[in-house]
């Protein structure tokens, strides 16, 4: 609304720019919603400075300068309005600021469109929606607004990876991500790295990092194929199409608004430790290397026989190896530390942004630059984001329109490592009379000796963090200009033809280290690892543009061609063994091997877009695309993409015009395809390693004294691969009730995927591990359903409710033939899957061993395992639903954003593993006594009689997977922000905030946030072993806008 | 005009930026080569490795050296489970899903190179490669049905989801198979060829040091073959001597340095330190007062546990407490594909059991062995005379006791095979002790191991064999290898 009012405004602003005198203005400024005054609302002339407010009776009278044709009048929580002066005293009616249907909506490829007229869902955002705040993630920002989008993220540390996820995956293995498209240009928005089993090394961010939300002016969702066909090849996942800011008002000066905001965070939800039961694998025993504290009460350890004092000179105190291995007397007195609590920092991000921004007749800017400081919570942890942007977009002449947009990012991040290598379970099973913190972490004087309580196949998390560094850091500009050429063809006002050509590139550079110090878990020597990827990504755009109106009809058409050219070097240097400690650099390495990969990627694609409307009642848009890619085999390289959709304002009948109930209805209706391309390469052969099963490092790798080798490379690829296929129909319904005071919109939508392309996993026996080819169906049934509703609509306060809700079904309907379930990640057992027959996807592991009622068959007395996996459960939940309920009062706005999970399962290792470590509080009644369980004995098949320890039984439940697996279910205060709007202070507008960011969880898993797990690909959000924790943030900030 | 002129060359651009040879010259993979540009001899180098590394050193050997009571599995993750024999572990088909993979994927390397020699192909007319192929092909085939029984065979690495075949098919075409790598040895040493040079990383490429080798494994065949075949002793006591008068002195790997490339034990221990000593092992060696003890059995740790008792639950699930064998330490260790004490010991068992005498390969196998020891540690053992003169009497049961210490080394799968053997005829020359072998009545001790977890669920005859629900895995406890009196 507010961008087709400012852009009439300046087109007669221009049209009438000879007529001009300076004069006495006077009007009403009254709320459209009761036509009741609104006093103290806020009129400025166009381009100035300072302005007038309205009196109790919304009058204002205002002496307007001579060049100067329209007002801008604003008012806390409504949408501003730029209104022309007339002549006459002026009625201006202002709306809340959600208000949307008249607006114009950018759909694929930079098409506007009237949002009522379209034949498709579509959500958007705009900047006030996202909560930015204490926050550097885009998918953070938008979590829990948007129905159908799954929002995955993996953790609360800075830079950590998202999963979004539109409507259910379409790809068993490969990118499920959406396309981002930033100011008309298609920017990398996937992770670097596949973190691939995502059970080694330290999350790695997607490359979506590099988009500061607090550059976003709106953010338009195009969830189903329908909305994203235009687009080819990259869209089927949906597109998330991005507008950053620009000038917004007409005026003679710029606009400049700074906003700094701080917060702290904490972890969300933390592990507290039983503190009763000491280190040791039995009750009778303390050991001070053990990995367990199933020992004796920490209060019994004077008397333990071989480490107790009592009764050897040392009554009341034990005697740990590993105090005098630090240098200090072995001999301590029993006490408990807060090891999880001692290892956290308090963290802390900061957002800063300036931007200066401005709209005249023919030009408008916007430039800005940007700085987010993150400091984890894991000592260590951290992330520094720099951003610089400048777009402009002037209107030379009638013909001819030119614009650029830029935008410089550098982004780096220190991060923490999970499951094999994690430093989580090492705080978290710290026997609390161990004083983690307290402890030196290294033998005096030798800073390559670590010192643990228990072995050193994990690192002493503070040596960790004193000593080692995953680094990520990325250089990135991405950015396009454009010209428009509006020929002058004199066809009269009713028909329009234009010429869009747009170039644009997305270059970055990015950088990554690990690094692992002499004396590391694993890696004594030490190594270094320095890799990264320079990618050069090239995308020309031109279009040709047509539109049309006769009587009751508009018609639109568009033609036009995307080339995108990737180009990408990959490089990997490793150098092993140090010299020496104290210098971890590949110079002071001895060993070393290096690899240096080139590739490129063309996609070229040709399209048209024909629409057709009929009385603002009707409107019909079919659009067509056939891309040419060169990632697919000869003669499999090009593909066409249909769509078509159909929006019917039925509200626009004579009968149900104007009516007070239902002020706007509209069904829709869509059918589109599109599909993915695969990866595809001549069969070839590869430089093999040896690092994979239980190997903690690569032990053998080429060249070995002094030759190398080839081999067949365990992929096999199928030369007649085609590209896969989504097919997809949608249907819904949007109504608006009571004058929009109740907005509904439910969306219907069926995909059916078929051929998909994916490296199915073949049997060993055939000599390759897998095969790239086509195989396999999937389908999803999504429901959506959003409602908003204005509950209080007053000059002085409202109160606002949106609900989201969302139910994806997205199931694997078949695999290649003979195969039963894929693996997405994970370890040898258990894993993330894709089980044919299954919902998508799914957990795989050892289960209890059961008969056929389901009751556990012992053996022994204590639980078995099956020795095949199983199904342990499907990981999507059974819908997903976001509220957000805001209110303000005057100048106080107070929103909240919920967000709440019903089902879905996750397989959650540290719990399961610290249950089997006796560390959980759950744990406790196992210590000590026996038990019989209850079950079936598999020798005898009577009901068990067979008496065991209550420890073993414990053990042996929680060492099998299922076990592990847990109910996802949860809901959760994702925002509250509370903004204070200060009265003007001189030309300065202040807005002050507080806010809070994952506040309340109320979750069926136990000890921690379900929101932190392993991973940044398909798997992610599911798979959780020593994952680095989510946190809460508390912040507050300020905005100043002159 | 112009400007449609402009636009009709824009459209033109883009048509040719995709056509197909535009196309396939983007996709163009640099890094890797495609099969037909690369000469086998750069594949024999890792078809060896592999061999020794993913095979017969990898982790077939570390987890079956458990069930033979030669290392103790502790360390309280997967080598605990092996060692107290829960069945989660020993038969579920993930726990040997990397070896099974790995395997295969060596003999898919090994597949092609046997097809590049073949007429018409790039390495056509290369006897000596071709046979050091077909040599490993037996012994990589020979390591996976002597562990699985029947495996995929006749259709494996041709289809996607090939068939089971019989063990007793595939023995006789590993027996024919090694025949036939004999005579392209000798043909090559004849003909003194030498194509691989320094890409064989075990004999520079020497046919007759491979011609030793292929007669050795001719003989491992044939013993193995001794519970089916009544002629096999003397087919293996012919082709252990011939091995020897090729000149035949061991198979191991020595590409190891132990700073950038580690012996795979050496790895696997300090990766993990899953490996203890065995008091079974040991007690053995105690009771022969045997120098090679302290050597095997070392307190690491100091913590007073030399070695641990087999399935000792408390030391099972303790870590870095139980001592370890000091070889482990050792990356630079050699890693044997096939000892020579093992030759001899093979030699001495079938001289034994067919009235022979054999007291020259028992000495030459003991002696053999206290080298290897020796080598593997760093350390230096006396002479083996007195220890020999001490033993006594070579029976049977000493010359395989004998060879169960020398094989303590890195060649427990041998040992497994040797122990299921002589079960089958009648004659556990080993206590085994563990009592975790026997729970609640039934069978723990694996009598083979489960198929690996990717042909469970991609290939349907596999997933049959291998069974399902809480079946699934149970016939190792119950069946028998078709060589070892099995039917499968």
């Amino acid at each position: 609304m507010k961008k087709l009012i400012a852009l009439l405004v300046s087109l007669m602003v221009f049209s009438a720019l000879s007529a001009q005198s300076a004069r006495t203005v006077t009007g009403t400024v009254v709320f459209a919603g009761d036509n009741e005054p609104l006093p103290g609302a806020s009129v400025i002339p166009s381009g100035s400075k300072t302005g007038v407010v309205t009196d109790i009776d919304g009058h204002f009278t205002i002496s307007v300068p001579e060049g100067v044709n329209s007002l801008r009048v604003s008012y806390v929580g409504m949408a501003t309005s730029e209104v022309s002066i007339t002549g006459e005293p002026l009625l201006v009616k202002l709306t809340s600021a959600d208000n949307k249907l008249n607006e114009v909506v950018v759909t694929a490829l930079g098409m506007k469109r009237e949002r009522k007229g379209l034949g498709y869902a579509v959500q958007d955002l705009s900047a006030e929606d996202l909560n930015t705040d204490g926050t550097t993630s885009l998918a953070s920002a938008m979590q829990g607004k948007l129905t159908g989008v799954d929002i995955r993220p993996s953790s609360g540390a800075p830079g950590a990876s998202s999963q979004i996820i539109i409507r259910g995956a379409r790809s068993f293995d490969g990118n499920n991500q959406p396309l981002y498209v930033v100011d008309g240009m298609p920017v990398e928005s996937t992770p670097d790295y596949s973190t691939a089993a995502s059970v080694t090394g330290a999350n790695i961010a997607d490359r979506s990092i590099d988009i500061n939300p607090e550059d976003i002016e709106s953010i338009n969702v195009l969830k189903g194929q329908a909305a994203s066909a235009l687009y080819g090849i990259r869209a089927s996942n949906g597109v998330i199409v991005i507008t950053t800011k620009r000038g917004k008002y007409n005026s003679s000066k710029p606009v400049i608004t700074v906003s700094t905001n701080l917060s702290a965070e904490v972890v969300s939800r933390r592990f507290h430790p039983q503190t009763v039961y000491s280190q040791g694998n039995y009750l009778s025993d303390y050991n001070p290397t053990s990995s367990l504290t199933w020992g004796p009460k920490i209060t019994d350890l004077p008397n333990d026989p071989t480490y107790g004092g009592n009764g050897n000179g040392h009554d009341g105190m034990y005697y740990n190896p590993k105090l005098e291995m630090a240098g200090l007397d072995g001999w301590t007195t029993p006490q408990n530390y807060d090891n999880v609590g001692d290892f956290f920092n308090t963290g802390f991000t900061e957002n800063t942004n300036f931007n200066i921004s401005q709209r005249t007749d023919r030009a408008s800017y916007s430039f800005g630059i940007s700085n987010s400081y993150q400091k984890g919570i894991i000592p260590s942890t951290g992330m520094t984001r720099w951003g610089a942007r400048g777009l402009v977009d002037w209107t030379i002449d009638k013909q001819w329109k030119t614009g650029f947009s830029g935008n410089y990012s550098s982004t780096k991040i220190t991060s923490a490592p999970g499951a094999n290598d994690g430093i989580m379970n090492v705080v978290y099973s710290a026997p609390a009379e161990y004083n983690l913190k307290g402890i030196p972490y290294n033998v005096p004087g030798d800073p390559t000796s670590q010192i643990l309580f228990r072995s050193l196949t994990f690192n002493n998390p503070y040596w960790w963090a004193n000593n080692n560094q995953y680094l990520q850091h990325t250089n990135r500009f991405f950015g396009n200009s454009y010209v428009e050429y509006h020929p002058a063809i004199d066809w009269g006002d009713n028909m329009k033809l234009w010429f869009r050509e747009q170039a644009g590139l997305d270059v970055y550079t990015s950088n990554y280290t690990d690094l692992m110090e002499v004396g590391s878990a694993g890696t004594t020597q030490g190594s270094i690892e320095n890799y990264g990827v320079s990618r050069n990504i090239f995308n020309n755009l031109f279009t040709a543009n047509f539109t049309a109106e006769w009587g009751d009809f508009n018609f639109d058409a568009m033609l036009g061609n995307e080339i995108n050219q990737d180009n990408s070097r990959w490089w990997d240097y490793i150098g092993t063994n140090f010299n020496f400690y104290g210098m971890p650099v590949i110079a002071n390495a001895t060993s070393f091997s290096s690899s240096e990969y080139n590739r490129k990627s063309r996609t070229v694609g040709f399209f048209g877009s024909l629409g057709l409307s009929w009385n603002s009642m009707l409107f019909l848009t079919v659009t067509g695309r056939n891309d040419y890619v060169s990632t697919m085999p000869r003669n499999n390289r090009s593909f066409f993409y249909p769509s078509v959709s159909l929006g019917w304002v039925f509200t626009e009948l004579e009968g149900l015009k104007g009516n007070d109930v239902l002020s706007f209805g509209k069904l829709r209706a869509s059918y589109a395809q599109v599909g993915q391309a695969g990866t595809f390469y001549e069969n070839y052969y590869y430089v093999p390693s040896y690092e994979a099963g239980m190997y903690a490092y690569t032990p053998v790798s080429y060249p070995v004294a002094g030759v190398s080798t080839y081999v067949p490379y365990y992929v096999v690829y199928d030369p007649d691969l085609k590209p896969q296929n989504t097919e997809n129909v949608e249907a819904g319904i949007d109504l608006r009730l009571f004058h929009d005071r109740v907005r509904l919109e439910y969306t219907f939508s069926y995909q059916n995927v078929t051929d998909q392309i994916f490296t199915v996993p073949t049997a060993g026996s055939s000599g390759y591990q897998y095969k790239m080819t086509n195989a396999g169906k999937m389908r999803t049934l999504s429901h959506e359903l959003g409602i908003n509703v204005a509950i209080l609509q007053h000059r002085d306060y409202d109160l606002n409710l949106g609900i989201n809700f969302t139910k994806v079904d997205n199931k694997v309907v078949e695999l290649a033939q003979g195969v039963e379930s894929i693996m997405l990640g994970g370890f040898v057992e258990p894993q993330i899957r894709a089980q044919a027959g299954n919902t998508y996807p799914n957990i795989y592991g050892n289960a209890f061993k059961r008969d056929a009622n389901g009751q556990l068959l012992l053996k022994d007395g204590l639980p078995q395992a099956t020795s095949d996996s199983q199904d342990l459960g499907n990981c999507s939940p059974d819908f997903v639903t976001g509220f957000t309920l805001s209110g303000r009062y005057r100048r106080v706005n107070l929103s909240t954003t919920w967000s709440w999970q019903q089902g879905g399962r996750m397989y959650h290792g540290t719990n399961m593993t610290l249950n089997y470590f006796g560390a959980t509080k759950e744990s406790l009644p196992y210590h000590e006594g026996s038990m019989i369980a209850e079950g079936i004995d598999e020798a005898t098949g009577a009901p068990n009689a067979i008496e065991v320890s209550k420890q073993d039984y414990y053990m042996s439940y929680y060492d099998i997977t299922e076990s592990g697996v847990y109910d996802m279910s949860f809901l959760k205060l994702r925002d509250v922000t509370l903004t204070y709007k200060l009265p003007k202070i001189g030309k300065f507008e202040i807005d002050v905030f507080a806010f809070a960011r994952n506040i309340l969880l109320w979750s069926k898993l136990p000890n921690f946030d379900p929101e932190s797990s392993q991973g940044n690909g398909n798997m992610g959000g599911y798979f959780e072993r020593f994952s680095v924790p989510n946190t809460s943030s508390y912040g507050g900030g300020l905005k100043f806008t002159f | 005009m112009l400007k449609k002129l402009i636009y009709m060359a824009v459209i033109g651009l883009a048509a040719t930026a995709c056509t197909e040879d535009v196309m396939d010259n983007i996709n163009k993979d640099e890094a890797n080569p495609p099969a037909s540009a690369v000469n086998a001899k750069f594949q024999v180098t890792d078809a060896i490795v592999a061999t020794a590394y993913s095979g017969w050193g990898g982790a077939y050997a570390w987890y079956v050296s458990s069930y033979t009571e030669q290392t103790f599995g502790t360390g309280n993750n997967q080598a605990m489970k092996a060692e107290l024999r829960m069945a989660g572990e020993t038969a579920a088909s993930s726990t040997f899903d990397n070896e099974w993979n790995g395997v295969y994927g060596n003999l898919n390397n090994i597949y092609q190179i046997i097809g590049k020699c073949a007429d018409g192909g790039l390495n056509a007319g290369e006897p000596d490669l071709l046979g050091i192929a077909q040599t490993l092909w037996v012994l990589n085939f020979e390591l996976l049905t002597d562990l699985h029984g029947d495996i995929p065979y006749s259709e494996a690495l041709v289809t996607d989801q090939p068939k089971l075949d019989a063990q007793q098919d595939i023995y006789a075409d590993l027996i024919a198979r090694i025949g036939t790598a004999i005579s392209l040895l000798q043909q090559a040493q004849a003909e003194g060829i030498n194509n691989t040079g320094a890409q064989d990383v075990l004999y520079g490429g020497d046919p007759g040091s491979w011609l030793g080798l292929a007669y050795a494994v001719k003989a491992r065949l044939m013993l193995n073959m001794s519970v089916r075949d009544s002629g096999a002793l003397a087919e293996a006591i012919t082709a252990g001597e011939a091995a020897l008068a090729a000149g035949f002195n061991g198979a191991q790997l020595s590409i190891f340095n132990g700073v950038d490339c580690d012996n795979s034990w050496a790895a696997y221990n300090w990766s993990r330190y899953y490996i203890g000593a065995n008091g079974t092992t040991a007690d053995l060696m105690a009771e022969r007062d045997d120098p090679r003890l302290d050597i095997y059995a070392w307190d690491a740790f100091g913590s007073g546990y030399a070695s641990a008792p087999a399935g000792d639950a408390v030391l099972a699930k303790s870590t870095e407490t139980v001592g370890l064998p000091m070889w482990l330490e050792n990356g630079a260790a050699q890693l044997h594909i096939f000892s020579l004490s093992e030759l001899h010991f093979i030699l001495a068992e079938a001289k034994a059991r067919t009235s022979g005498d054999p007291t020259a390969n028992f000495e030459a196998g003991i002696a053999a062995s206290f080298a290897d020891y020796a080598d593997a540690a760093l350390e230096t053992l006396p002479d083996p005379a007195d220890y020999i003169a001490a033993l006594g009497e070579h029976t049977l049961g000493e010359i395989l006791t004998q060879k169960f210490i020398a094989q303590a080394r890195d060649e427990q799968v041998q040992t497994y095979n040797d122990l299921r053997r002589c079960k089958a005829l009648g004659h556990e020359y080993i206590t085994l002790l563990n009592p975790c072998n026997i729970q609640a009545g039934q069978n723990q001790w694996p009598l083979r191991l489960p198929y690996g977890n990717s042909d469970v669920v991609s290939n349907p005859s596999v997933a049959e064999a291998f069974g399902s629900g809480n079946s699934a895995g149970t016939y190792i406890f119950t069946e028998n290898v078709w060589l070892f009196g099995g039917s499968r």
